[in-house]
C-alpha cells in the first residue's frame, strides 16, 4: 500500500518538474525576445501628443536597431530616463552626435530660440508636444548608451493600428 | 541495406541534436549568470592606478546592486562610457546624486579647483590616477541609467595555481568580457 503511495506521488512530483521546466524554457525564450529582439510598451503622458493619446498606446518597439546603431533623426524611441533611472521615457530623436538643433527653451513665455551642437556620443530628443514635455530642453543631450528601443508600430487603439508618422 | 543506414543516419542526428541542446542550455545559463548576478571581467589602462594595474586585472562584477540602486560613494563600478557608447570604463563614483563636489580641473599644468552640485540622478566618476584619466572632469556627471555593475574583488584565482591561470586567460582576452580603461 505505502509503496504504491509513494510511486504515484513520484510520479505525480516528476510531472510537475517537467511542466515546470517546459515553462521555465518558454519563459527564458520570452525574456530573450524581449531584451534583444522586440519589446512591447505602454507610452502614456502628454509629452507625446498628437502622435500618441494621452491616455496610452500600446506600441511594438524593436532592440536590435539600438544594438547595431541604426537609429536615426526622426524615430521615436524609448530612452532611460537621465533625471530618474527607473522611468523610461518616450521622446523623438531630434539630432544625432554632430547636428547643429534649435530649439525654444521656453515655450510659455518667450519666443527665444537657442541652437547648439549636439556633443559626441549623445542624441537630442524632444516630445512632439513642446509645450509640455520635459525633455533634451531641459537635460540636455542623452547619451547613447542609454537608449532601450526603438518604436516602429502601434497595436492600440486599433484606429492607430501600423506604423507611425 | 538502405533503410539500415537512414535508421543510423537519424540517431546520429537525434543524438546531435541532444548535445547541441544541452550545450545551448549550458550557454545560456552562463548568458544568464553573467549579465544578471555576476561575471569576471578584464580590465587595463592607467587610469585607476595605483588600485588596478596597467596591464590588466581580472575582477569579479557584480550586477544585482546597480540594478537594485544601491551603489554608492566610494564603489568602483564599471560605466558605459558617454562619449562612447560601445566601450566600458572602470572609474569610482565620487559623489551621488546632490553631492557637492570638488576637482582639480587639470592637475598637471595648474592648481585650478572647481566645485559643482551633481544633478538628480547623476553620479560624478573619477579614475584614482587622475593624471592620466579621462573621467566627469571631462565629460560631466553620468546619468545613473549607465551603469553596468559593481565591483567586488580581484583575483579570482586562488590557490598555487592562480597566478599561472590568471597570466593564460590575460594571453587569451576573448574568454573574457574585454573592458578598455
Amino acid at each position: 500500500m505505502g509503496s504504491r503511495n509513494l510511486k504515484q506521488m513520484g510520479s505525480i512530483v516528476k510531472e510537475a518538474l517537467d511542466g515546470t521546466l517546459l515553462i521555465s524554457k518558454f519563459l527564458c525564450f520570452l525574456h530573450v525576445t524581449n531584451k534583444y529582439l522586440c519589446t512591447i510598451a505602454l507610452v502614456y503622458g502628454p509629452s507625446m501628443l498628437p502622435t500618441f493619446n494621452l491616455t496610452g498606446d500600446l506600441v511594438l518597439a524593436d532592440r536590435i536597431s539600438i544594438l547595431f546603431n541604426r537609429v536615426g533623426k526622426g524615430d521615436i524611441v524609448l530612452v532611460r530616463s537621465p533625471e530618474n533611472p527607473r522611468k523610461i521615457v518616450t521622446k523623438r530623436v531630434m539630432g544625432m552626435e554632430g547636428d547643429r538643433v534649435s530649439f525654444i527653451l521656453d515655450t510659455k513665455n518667450s519666443d527665444r530660440w537657442e541652437t547648439l551642437v549636439v556633443p559626441k556620443g549623445h542624441i537630442w530628443i524632444q516630445g512632439d508636444n513642446i509645450y509640455d514635455s520635459n525633455d533634451s530642453r531641459q537635460f540636455g543631450p542623452v547619451p547613447y548608451g542609454l537608449l532601450q528601443a526603438r518604436v516602429f508600430w502601434r497595436i492600440w487603439p486599433p484606429q492607430g493600428f501600423g506604423t507611425l508618422r | 541495406m538502405v533503410a539500415g543506414n537512414l535508421w543510423r543516419w537519424r540517431n546520429a542526428v537525434k543524438e546531435a541534436l541532444e548535445r547541441t541542446a544541452v550545450v545551448a542550455k549550458f550557454l545560456c545559463l552562463l548568458h544568464v549568470t553573467n549579465n544578471y548576478i555576476c561575471s569576471p571581467t578584464l580590465v587595463y589602462g592607467p587610469s585607476m592606478l595605483p588600485t588596478l594595474n596597467l596591464t590588466g586585472d581580472v575582477l569579479l562584477t557584480e550586477h544585482i546592486t546597480s540594478r537594485l540602486g544601491r551603489v554608492g560613494l566610494g564603489d568602483v563600478v564599471l560605466v558605459r562610457s558617454p562619449e562612447n557608447p560601445r566601450k566600458t570604463v572602470t572609474k569610482r563614483i565620487l559623489g551621488m546624486e546632490g553631492d557637492t563636489v570638488t576637482f582639480l580641473v587639470d592637475p598637471k599644468n595648474s592648481d585650478r579647483c572647481h566645485t559643482l552640485v551633481v544633478p538628480k540622478g547623476h553620479v560624478w566618476i573619477q579614475g584614482d590616477n587622475m593624471y592620466a584619466s579621462n573621467d566627469s572632469r571631462h565629460f560631466g556627471p553620468v546619468p545613473y541609467g549607465l551603469i553596468q555593475g559593481k565591483v567586488l574583488c580581484r583575483h579570482l584565482f586562488l590557490g598555487p595555481y592562480g597566478k599561472l591561470v590568471e597570466a593564460a586567460l590575460e594571453q587569451v582576452p576573448d574568454l573574457l568580457i574585454p573592458i578598455q580603461f
